[in-house]
């Protein structure tokens, strides 16, 4: 019975199988060792053969290594050769997983073999094995007890498209915006020698994110304090995302990568350190002192440019080493791990992203971030859609102000495709800017390009914004540049989950003095803002839009909007006792709720504010004075709009009356990832949500269930 | 990984305490040669392993540089390599040879194979002739003379990342010696000290 499990045309066999070895490491006896070996020939090559022919399998190929792993306790058994197979039956499982659900797979596929290695020298979960941003932990959770669970990969209820403690034990840090783990790494290091323990601690770090500041602080930190710890610098030259723009593979940003790339090509160096060698050999005597003067010169003439960073960051540098040889892989971790007191170590791999599929090695993105794909041919299932995404507007947009005036430049930090700048720079080469994963340094050289004259948008997310909101309040808002933010991904975000989630930009932008903070309900209100931030010169600006494609509304001539007249709201429908003051997409979602409640007789007010900063008083004023229930909807938390309305409601009195005011605004936890519908159902800001509260307000208790089901 | 033989740059033959000074083509085992390499250290070069047990090639051999080898002078032409291993081919082709010297001549086979594999394709002999004029005369098989950048690349690597750990281990012996006062070597050495009263 065991036989028909290995016959190639199966295609489930790994949760039967899976399942007979749970109960420990799984050592394959001896006639299922011949299986093994027999099931080797029969397979038609996992590996370089296809790579060659330009084609792939379209069947998922058998893994029976890959089906004996459990937990990485399983692999330490096993033979160099076998993990080089296991390797390639990872990298096939990764594929065929994703190409059902979609996510991250370039990354993943640059580092099965780094994955395996980790997971076979070190003793996951007692040591800590720390993976940045965490988008290439695909094959790490395959490995660690969740491979069962990799078709709910980034679904509701399912497992995270990240690293998430919460998620597993093996997941000891959670990740989503990079260059964190070597903090979190030294953290984890001297935690350790604090406690007295003696466990490794592996950091695992892209060179895209080494772009970012905090790398530095943490490489700073660790080379002083010299704890034991292992950073893997994953190289694989990829440093913004996509890594490609409209045209082709982007080349690296910033002089970072150049240097990183020097290391790798320095050839007299072995050369030279042969010759050293000969030299101590020949003269022979205390050869030890000698060898290891010369030693300690050669090293200073044979390091590149690029390894005196790091070494005089005090980390000790090994490599380049090539990232997809397991053998060397296995070699240089066994030997760090065994060697007692060295302190932080930096061994820097060269590896490729996407490599092992044919499709992704080619692509110029390397199949970065996919939608789900047909594994033979590569193409992916792009659902075909009406209309465009609010990205691709934004950046229609601002391509129609940027023709207008000559002075608007746009900034983002390394996510020309996130954000549609790709389209911008390739309208305008010189007048894009892309500073690398570096947020905070994205908005304080927008406020020097403010200061001489120019008018700079930010294109950064409402989460990575974040990170740069000191920049925001010191160098932007109290001096009073005109910096425009465009936050996109604001709101639920879908299968990304928390950590990318736009929640807080309302409530850190609204609070700051000279800021107008404005969001639009639908794509053309995006054009007009975009106009409207163009022509505010005189303080900063900001506006939210969401992730997701537009409503269909008609879009303003020649992509070119007309500046709102700023802290002027409008009502979209006149209804009666209940209004709905909605902010920014959830006015979408109160239009639908009063559709909801349409045949219950009731006509819903619904206004769109516009503007949370200023806020529309007469608008205010009015929808206060004429309604009995004024409800406030926004996908944001709580201190935003809603805040804001309130307390004007508040201080001019208008709460002593007659009026009851509802919020209605994401709670206080966090949405796990999932359907957007269903992130949106968990927060309780559904058109039925909305609906309800009003019900439940007009005392229609039943009503109210009645929606809702 | 195999190491290589190497000389000082700019020497030649004559550092090679062997009878051999010339190319030849077909050298017999000397076991009376064999001592002369037990005094590696003063050549300053790694040489290739030491003879095999039943004296089958010695170490003199690994010596000869594949236009030795071959027993062409090195400005030979295609034409030249061609017929010199066609001539040896078919002299130390396994099939061929005496009983008894059936390892030794494989192995000269195999040598003169290499030889002319890397000869006779002329990106891998500039390759050669380039190493042997910067005075790297590498033993056989030490040098994958591919004309393949990667491999190459790669192999640089290996050596450097090889070299990188043994520095690692030596100066991990001293790292937490008194003067280190960094806080990670103290918190390593009050652990030790735990661990010595333990």
């Amino acid at each position: 019975m065991a036989l028909s499990t290995f016959s190639i045309s199966t295609q489930k066999p790994t949760s039967k199988f899976s399942s007979h070895f749970s109960f420990g490491p799984a050592l394959p006896c001896p006639q299922q060792q011949k299986l093994f070996n027999q099931v080797k020939k029969r397979t038609t090559g996992i590996c370089a053969s296809l790579s060659e022919s330009g084609e792939y399998h379209s069947q998922r190929p058998p893994t029976p290594l890959l089906d004996t792993i459990n937990y990485p306790i399983h692999m330490k058994n096993l033979s160099v050769k076998e993990l080089k197979q296991l390797a390639d039956e990872l990298r096939s499982d990764v594929i065929f997983n994703v190409s059902k659900t979609g996510g991250h797979l370039g990354s993943s596929l640059g580092v099965v073999e780094l994955t395996v290695a980790l997971h076979y020298v070190f003793n996951a979960p007692q040591d800590k094995i720390l993976w940045d941003v965490g988008h290439q932990s695909y094959p790490h959770k395959i490995l660690t007890g969740r491979r069962d669970k990799m078709q709910t990969m980034r679904q509701t209820n399912g497992l995270a498209g990240f690293t998430k403690r919460s998620e597993s034990e093996y997941d000891c840090f959670g990740t989503g915006h990079s260059s964190t783990t070597i903090s979190a790494g030294l953290g984890m290091a001297v935690g350790r020698d604090l406690k007295g323990k003696n466990n490794h601690v592996v950091a695992v770090i892209g060179d895209g994110a080494m772009t970012a500041g905090q790398a530095y602080e943490a490489m700073n930190n660790a080379g002083y304090l010299d704890s034991d710890m292992i950073i893997i610098l994953n190289d694989n030259k990829q440093v913004s995302l996509p890594t490609a723009n409209l045209d082709g593979p982007i080349p690296p940003v910033g002089a970072l990568s150049s240097a990183l790339s020097k290391l790798q090509s320095n050839r007299p160096l072995r050369e030279l350190r042969e010759v050293a060698k000969g030299v101590t050999k020949q003269i022979g005597g205390s050869v030890h002192e000698l060898a290891a003067k010369v030693d300690e010169y050669a090293r200073g003439m044979i390091s590149g440019s690029g390894s005196t960073l790091f070494e005089e960051l005090g980390l000790y540098y090994i490599g380049p080493v090539d990232g997809h040889n397991v053998d060397d892989l296995i070699a240089i971790l066994q030997e760090v791990k065994t060697t007692q007191t060295t302190g932080p170590v930096l061994i820097h791999l060269i590896t490729e992203k996407g490599r092992g599929y044919p499709y992704a090695e080619k692509a110029a993105d390397k199949y970065h971030g996919v939608a789900k794909f047909d594994p033979a041919t590569g193409k992916q299932f792009k659902a075909a859609a009406s209309t465009q995404s609010y990205t691709t507007y934004f950046a229609e947009a601002l391509i129609a102000e940027a023709e207008a005036d000559k002075d608007i430049v746009a900034i983002h930090a390394a996510m020309g495709g996130g954000t549609g700048m790709n389209l911008f720079l390739r309208r305008f080469p010189t007048r894009c800017f892309d500073v690398g994963i570096a947020e905070q340094h994205a908005v304080t050289f927008a406020a020097g390009l403010a200061c001489e004259g120019l008018k700079p948008f930010c294109a950064i997310y409402s989460s990575f914004l974040q990170r740069a909101y000191d920049q925001v309040v010191h160098d932007v808002d109290l001096q009073k540049l005109p910096v425009r933010f465009a936050m996109d991904r604001a709101g639920l975000v879908g299968a990304d989950g928390p950590t990318h989630c736009g929640a807080f930009d309302v409530t850190f932008m609204a609070c700051l003095p000279n800021m107008v903070v404005m969001a639009p309900s639908d794509e053309a209100e995006l054009f007009h803002m975009v106009a409207t931030a163009a022509a505010i010169d005189d303080r900063p600006s900001c506006f939210r839009y969401p992730r997701g494609n537009g409503i269909g509304v008609e879009l303003p001539a020649g992509n070119k909007g007309t500046p709102l007249e700023i802290g002027k709201g409008r009502i979209l429908i006149e209804g009666e006792r209940v209004a709905l003051l909605g902010y920014g997409s959830a006015v979408q979602t109160c239009l639908a709720a009063a559709t909801l409640v349409e045949p219950l007789g009731l006509s819903l007010t619904v206004a769109d504010a516009r503007f949370c900063k200023p806020l529309d008083h007469a608008l205010i004023r009015k929808l206060a004075k004429s309604h009995e229930f004024l409800i406030t909807v926004e996908e944001g938390s709580i201190g935003g709009f809603g805040s804001h309305v309130v307390q004007f409601l508040a201080l001019d009195g208008l709460l002593d009356g007659n009026l009851k005011w509802r919020p209605l605004v994401l709670p206080d936890r966090y949405i796990d990832h999932g359907a957007p519908a269903d992130q949106l159902a968990d927060a309780g800001l559904t058109p039925s949500h909305i609906a309800a509260t009003v019900l439940n307000m007009l005392g229609q208790t039943r009503e109210a269930l009645q929606v809702m089901s | 990984m195999q190491t290589y033989g190497l000389t000082i740059p700019g020497a030649d033959s004559r550092l090679y305490i062997t009878p051999i000074s010339a190319a030849r083509p077909a050298p017999d085992p000397k076991p009376s040669s064999l001592p002369v390499f037990s005094s590696r250290t003063r050549f300053g070069s790694i040489k290739a392993k030491a003879a095999t047990m039943n004296g089958a090639v010695t170490a003199e051999e690994k010596e000869l540089s594949f236009y030795e080898l071959l027993g062409i002078p090195e400005s030979g032409s295609i034409k030249e390599i061609k017929q010199a291993y066609k001539q040896l081919a078919r002299k130390y082709h396994p099939d061929v040879s005496p009983p008894g010297r059936v390892e030794e001549y494989t192995e000269k086979f195999i040598r003169v194979q290499e030889a002319y594999e890397t000869l006779s394709d002329s990106r891998r002999r500039a390759l050669y002739d380039q190493d042997m004029a910067r005075g790297l005369h590498l033993a056989f098989s030490a040098r994958r003379y591919q004309y393949d950048e990667g491999m190459e690349v790669k192999g640089d690597w290996k050596n450097r990342w090889q070299s990188q750990l043994s520095e690692l281990k030596r100066r991990s012996s001293y790292k937490d010696d008194r003067q280190n006062m960094s806080w990670g070597a103290r918190m390593r050495r009050q652990r030790e000290g735990l661990a010595d009263e333990v």
